[in-house]
């Protein structure tokens, strides 16, 4: 994915805070859940289709306690991963 | 790495996962053993449609999962098709109990087109007309079965439950043939006619005498090993023969106690789910309609589910010791029992946090009931 990409989640998924920040993701149209962790949370709620990876990434470091020099490689397998299920894609360029 | 703040740990989750919505107060039929009929969920009226639609995006904010859809009688409604729509539309996926007579080809292509449906059950009482219409009068048992070969043409997964009464008891081999080898079901459910609704009227006729249960433990018990566990229960003589034979194990095995056991904990439901009555009024389970939390549309749900004291009371039950209770005085099976399902307990004893005597393996044993041996073939 270019630089430029902005991740944004698949409307029909809803996320389900449960406890202590942790929370589902669940996908209305298959009926699949799958777990977040607190930072998978925060991630998540910045997937609105106005920030690069790159900028959920410095959002991350203002935001969270030990973020790792490595986490913008993290990030990008993470929101890869998101993709993959389905779960999330990217806004498309308009020209 | 984790952000920066966190929530006080709570243990109750944030909203209910799931909620029970009787559509309806309407049903074509009158089983002699209705738990509806003549409870406090019986309430005489429906909702606009227009109040439901409201009410699922509520839900939705609430990141509600499922819709479970019960009525009396789902199909009872005209305006079915727009509430699931608006179930779908707000990002929920549903089941729906349903008595299977009123279910039309273009209901079922309907339901299938939404691919939001997780399944239909089917209540099926006996293995012929005569067995099943015993209770829920004739020609519902072709009307049934044909609602059944008509979900699974259009590709819905169905599930049936069997409820046990007088009239099927000596069946329950022949049923099990029917739903597993003939219709070819993954599985069934099973339980037993209590003493809820119009059961409460009809109890002579239709509920168990300890020797019926006997019997009925001891079949299911058979059944479930010769169909591999195909055949499964979360209340009725199914689960009570497997609670009741782990109960009676460890008291021979004088263990001290058994996890979770001990105090009222028999229900987890308030703590995952709610439910909303025919009219609006939210309740804390279909089962349990008296108790009103506060209505849809006019009350928060987050907040009745977060703060509502009668919720808070019933989620408390399971701290109270089964030994405070006189009903459970000197009782060898005090740390091995949950005191079971707190609805039945109302209906019988006009008490929620009291346990169930209808579930309580010492009265049962008492009044001539014997437990099957677990090995039996
Ligand atoms: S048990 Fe179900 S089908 Fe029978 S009368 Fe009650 S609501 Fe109707
Ligand atoms: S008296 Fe009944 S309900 Fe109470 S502990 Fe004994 S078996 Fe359980």
């Amino acid at each position: 994915m270019p630089d430029t990409a902005k991740p944004i989640p698949n409307s029909l998924v809803v996320l389900r805070e449960e406890f202590d920040d942790w929370a589902i993701l669940f996908d209305s149209a298959t009926g699949n859940a799958f777990g977040l962790n607190p930072v998978g949370v925060f991630v998540w709620k910045c997937l609105d289709g106005n920030r690069t990876i790159k900028e959920i990434v410095n959002e991350l470091r203002e935001n969270c306690e030990g973020v790792p020099e490595e986490a913008e490689g993290h990030l990008r397998e993470f929101i890869q991963d998101l993709v993959e299920q389905g779960l999330a894609g990217y806004e498309t360029q308009k020209d | 790495m984790r952000p920066k703040r966190i929530n006080a740990a709570v243990n109750l989750m944030n909203t209910p996962r799931s909620v029970d919505l009787a559509i309806t107060n309407q049903c074509n039929l009158r089983c002699t053993y209705c738990s509806h009929f003549t409870s406090a969920g019986d309430v005489g009226q429906d909702l606009p449609t227009e109040e439901w639609l409201r009410f699922f995006e509520e839900l939705n904010r609430c990141a509600v999962m499922d819709a479970i859809l019960q009525g009396a009688e789902p199909f009872c409604r005209e305006d079915l098709k727009q509430l699931i729509q608006g179930i779908v539309r707000n990002r929920m996926r549903f089941n729906i109990l349903s008595n299977g007579t009123l279910i039309t080809d273009e209901m079922a292509s309907f339901l299938a087109s939404t691919y939001r449906c997780d399944g239909v059950q089917i209540s099926i009482d006996g293995s012929t007309p005569k067995i099943h219409d015993a209770c829920r009068g004739k020609g519902n048992f072709v009307r049934a079965m044909k609602g059944i070969k008509i979900l699974r043409r259009h590709g819905l997964p169905v599930s049936v439950r069997v409820t046990i009464h007088k009239h099927n008891l000596k069946d329950l081999e022949d049923i099990a043939r029917l739903l597993l080898e003939e219709v070819g079901l993954p599985s069934f459910s099973t339980n037993s006619a209590s003493f809820m609704g119009l059961c409460r009227y009809n109890a002579e006729e239709v509920q168990l005498s300890p020797e019926d249960r006997f019997l009925a433990m001891e079949t299911l018990l058979r059944l479930h090993r010769k169909y591999n566990s195909r055949i499964n229960a979360e209340a009725g003589p199914l689960a009570e023969a497997e609670t009741w034979l782990e109960m009676e194990k460890a008291r021979q095995e004088r263990r001290e106690r058994m996890p979770g056991r001990g105090c009222l904990t028999g229900c987890g439901g308030p703590m995952s789910k709610l439910a909303v009555r025919a009219d609006g009024v939210i309740v804390p389970c279909i089962q349990m309609s008296h108790i009103e939390l506060g209505r849809i549309n006019r009350d928060d749900l987050h907040e009745v589910w977060e703060n509502h004291p009668e919720l808070k009371r019933l989620r408390e039950r399971r701290n109270i010791p089964l030994s405070d209770f006189e009903f459970c005085k000197g009782c060898d099976y005090i740390p091995y029992c949950t005191g079971n399902c707190p609805a039945l307990a109302y209906t019988i004893l006009g008490e929620e946090n009291h346990p169930s005597p209808d579930a309580c393996l010492r009265k049962f044993l008492e009044e001539g009931g014997r437990l099957p041996d677990e090995n039996a073939k």
